[in-house]
């Protein structure tokens, strides 16, 4: 790339054009897990992030002579891969770092922090790094657990109502499985339902004895709290055990894939979303047109569209954007005009992609808006409009635990 | 002409009983251990922070589980546990006010009477049985530490390691950490080279070798297996401390996983089982050759040399890894120390052919 700058460069000087700002190339760093654990979502999602920004590249969204590169690594999950990977990405000068792993990001968050880098953990990772004044350099950008718990919550609420019900949550044995918790425990005296936790053994590919249980406790609505190939088998388990799909509603880790493994049984169930699926939006349409077209998509076309693939397509717009405020003026990009850029973005929706996110620099949830969709046998249909829902509760819940997280420094 | 031996005449027990008996062997590791201690000079900071320092932490975990496994011949599968043990035991001395040093060496104790009551299972079983009692305890200790907030660290499971000093020195340059260790691998090795001339590390081999028949030369099985799981699972502890302190400094159950426990036992199957040299060759193989051959393949792709997917491309590395695996296993099933002996020896007699033993 350097050689391809030194080139662009040259050619514009020989050309005799003035040019006022140099180039610059932005590197981010997509250090992901390709081959372990996450790999039911980081094909899609990285083929995403990968064609959004050959898009941003083609359209110059990033100014005259501008480019973004990615940096991809595979890091097999493992916190010292990461870490190398981290390191030798910071040399050759990548500013914003996305690892889709919660322990690589656990071991890499202070010395980013350190190094004045920013880190996106959208979807994933620690819920108290919304709070931009104990993490001045993380960003989860979307909806973090704690706000796609309440929002599936409320939807219950508008659909059926809560008061006297009772909700079964069935969660992977693990601290993810156990991120709503506290917002469950919150909302039940403040609503009036009773729930009761029902874990499984990790990775969940065998899970009657919860579901058998569930099933004597019959709950009016059930909530699934797992990611990969145990979200398929609790979806069929559930309706084993005499759960109808319309009471099933699961966290934003449930695709096209699972639906495709569970078969027609699936028509109904419910999930959170933070970013709108299928290929009907001015994005997805542009991306198909000028970078799947030509043959220079990163992946297989027929992924273009999933919802993992657009949650991809919806970061890298973001963090895009970012970058192009924080350039505003000239100066080159760094870890600090990134960060900058990110709390400069009010209202930014990536052309009706995903709900309009705010970030500030107490806010680096951007909102925590979402939504909840149903899936109808073929694809995911909305039943309900972008919005945040009890964001008072969950913005206290993210002070708290900053707090806690500060005081244990 | 490289190993000079001419003129090197042992005539004392003591000269024969010597580590390190021929000269150049002698020079070698000091040269080696000089070189180690000016790293932090001449090695960046990308390469010191991301490659020797987990090298060398990772190489003394190899010797603690091949003290075990190697010496004393007790499979253990769930020594990532034992590491566990000794990061999160420091981790909370250090936070009630236990000072750093004190807090090393508790958090040892802590894992090698944990690890000794596992290893209790060894006096009935062994073999595969063993295995299978170690991976309950794996299993075992991942549950409580996940399951338990008071060990884990509240609703994330992260616990950053407060900032300490060693001796007086702040643990916190990377220099530094680096140095805390180098000192342990160095102690740790040592130390081993050393419990194989100790009458402790014969009973270890006699029970490695038949134990029944290491019981009647008057070798206690009983005390014996006990201590070999209580040494080891000492030096593993302090090992997860350091690693903690030195290479982490935030902690996750994740990071102590099944698969960790995997990564070890072929760290001291691919460097050789009981060697020294072999538990350093291991775990530089098994915890770099996956980062070299990844960003190798990357280099390759980013020139245009590769062109697949994204997701084969991850795959890759791996798939060469795993044929290196078997390849080093299959040219020398006595790991890379045997090969590294082989090489040694044939030099030791060069220009001549062949070297007794």
């Amino acid at each position: 790339m350097t050689f391809l700058r030194k080139l662009a460069l040259t050619t514009a000087l020989v050309a005799g054009l003035s040019a006022p700002v140099a180039a610059e190339d932005v590197k981010f760093g997509l250090l992901q897990d390709f081959t372990a654990v996450y790999t039911f979502v980081t094909g899609q999602y990285n083929q995403g992030q990968q064609d959004y920004l050959a898009l941003a590249n083609a359209e110059g969204t990033l100014g005259e002579g501008n480019t973004v590169t990615a940096i991809v690594r595979d890091t097999g999950n493992q916190p010292q891969r990461g870490i190398e990977a981290y390191n030798r990405a910071k040399e050759e000068g990548a500013v914003l770092f996305d690892f889709l792993s919660t322990p690589v990001s656990a071991a890499i968050l202070d010395q980013a922090q350190a190094d004045k880098n920013v880190v996106i953990t959208p979807a994933h990772g620690r819920g108290d790094a919304s709070d931009g004044t104990v993490f001045p350099y993380v960003f989860p950008m979307f909806a973090t657990y704690w706000a796609q718990a309440a929002n599936l919550i409320e939807h219950m609420k508008n659909n059926g109502g809560l008061e006297g019900k009772k909700i079964a949550i069935v969660h992977i044995d693990s601290p993810f499985g156990r991120e709503p918790g506290p917002i469950l425990t919150a909302l039940a005296e403040q609503e009036k339902f009773e729930f009761q936790a029902f874990p499984y053994a990790s990775p969940g590919n065998e899970q009657s004895a919860a579901w058998s249980e569930v099933r004597r406790y019959r709950p009016d609505y059930v909530l699934i709290w797992g990611a990969g190939g145990g979200q398929a088998v609790s979806v069929k388990t559930a309706i084993q055990n005499g759960i109808r799909p319309e009471q099933i509603h699961s966290v934003i880790w449930l695709a096209e894939t699972d639906a495709a493994n569970v078969g027609p049984a699936m028509k109904g169930v419910k999930r959170f979303e933070a970013t709108a699926a299928g290929t009907e939006h001015p994005i997805i349409q542009r991306i198909q047109e000028k970078v799947i077209a030509p043959g220079k998509g990163s992946g297989d076309a027929a992924n273009v569209g999933t919802s993992y693939y657009n949650l991809g397509v919806a970061t890298m717009a973001v963090a895009v954007e970012a970058a192009r405020l924080g350039m505003e003026g000239g100066q080159p990009l760094t870890g600090e005009s990134l960060k900058a850029g990110f709390e400069k973005i009010a209202g930014y929706d990536a052309e009706g992609l995903m709900p309009p996110v705010t970030y500030t620099a107490e806010d680096h949830q951007g909102g925590g808006a979402g939504r909840v969709s149903e899936w109808d046998g073929e694809k995911w249909v909305p039943v309900s409009d972008w919005h945040a829902a009890y964001p008072d509760l969950i913005r206290s819940v993210i002070e708290k635990s900053a707090a806690e997280y500060k005081a244990g420094h | 002409m490289f190993y000079r031996l001419s003129g090197t005449y042992h005539t004392s027990y003591e000269a024969d009983r010597k580590l390190w008996k021929i000269p150049t062997d002698r020079w070698l590791v000091i040269a080696l251990l000089i070189l180690a201690l000016l790293a932090p000079l001449y090695v960046s900071p990308l390469y010191l922070g991301s490659y020797v320092l987990p090298w060398v932490i990772w190489s003394a975990a190899a010797l603690s589980l091949t003290l075990l496994m190697g010496l004393a011949g007790q499979l253990h599968f769930g020594f990532a546990a034992v590491m566990a043990i000794g990061a999160y035991a420091s981790i909370h001395l250090v936070r009630a006010g236990v000072p750093f040093e004190l807090a090393l060496l508790l958090s040892g104790l802590i894992s090698a009477v944990i690890g000794a009551v596992f290893g209790g299972a060894a006096l009935r079983v062994k073999g595969l049985y063993l295995v299978m009692a170690t991976l309950a305890m794996q299993y075992l200790i991942d549950w409580v530490v996940v399951n338990v907030p008071a060990i884990s660290g509240g609703a994330h499971a992260t616990l950053r390691t407060p900032a300490v000093s060693f001796l007086f020195f702040p643990v916190e340059s990377l220099a530094a950490r680096y140095w805390l260790a180098l000192g342990w691998a160095v102690l740790l090795t040592v130390f081993f080279m050393n419990v194989k001339r100790t009458s402790f590390g014969r009973a270890l081999v006699a029970i490695r070798d038949k134990d029944f028949a290491a019981a009647v030369i008057g070798v206690d099985p009983f005390k014996t297996k006990l201590m070999a799981f209580f040494t080891s699972s000492f030096m593993g502890g302090v090992t997860g401390a350091i690693l903690a302190f030195c290479f982490y400094r935030a902690v996750t159950p994740e990071q102590f996983g099944f698969n960790v426990s995997i990564q070890l036992v072929a760290m001291v199957l691919v460097g050789g089982l009981g060697s020294v040299i072999g538990s350093w060759l291991g775990a530089g193989f098994v915890l770099l050759a996956p980062i070299f051959l990844t960003n190798l393949v990357s280099g390759l792709a980013a020139a245009g040399w590769v062109p697949v997917s994204q997701n084969f491309l991850s795959h890759l590395p791996l798939m060469i890894y795993g044929a290196m695996i078997i390849g080093f296993l299959l040219l020398e099933p006595l790991g890379l120390a045997k090969i590294y002996d082989n090489i040694r020896k044939y030099f030791l007699v060069w220009p001549f052919r062949h070297a007794r033993s």
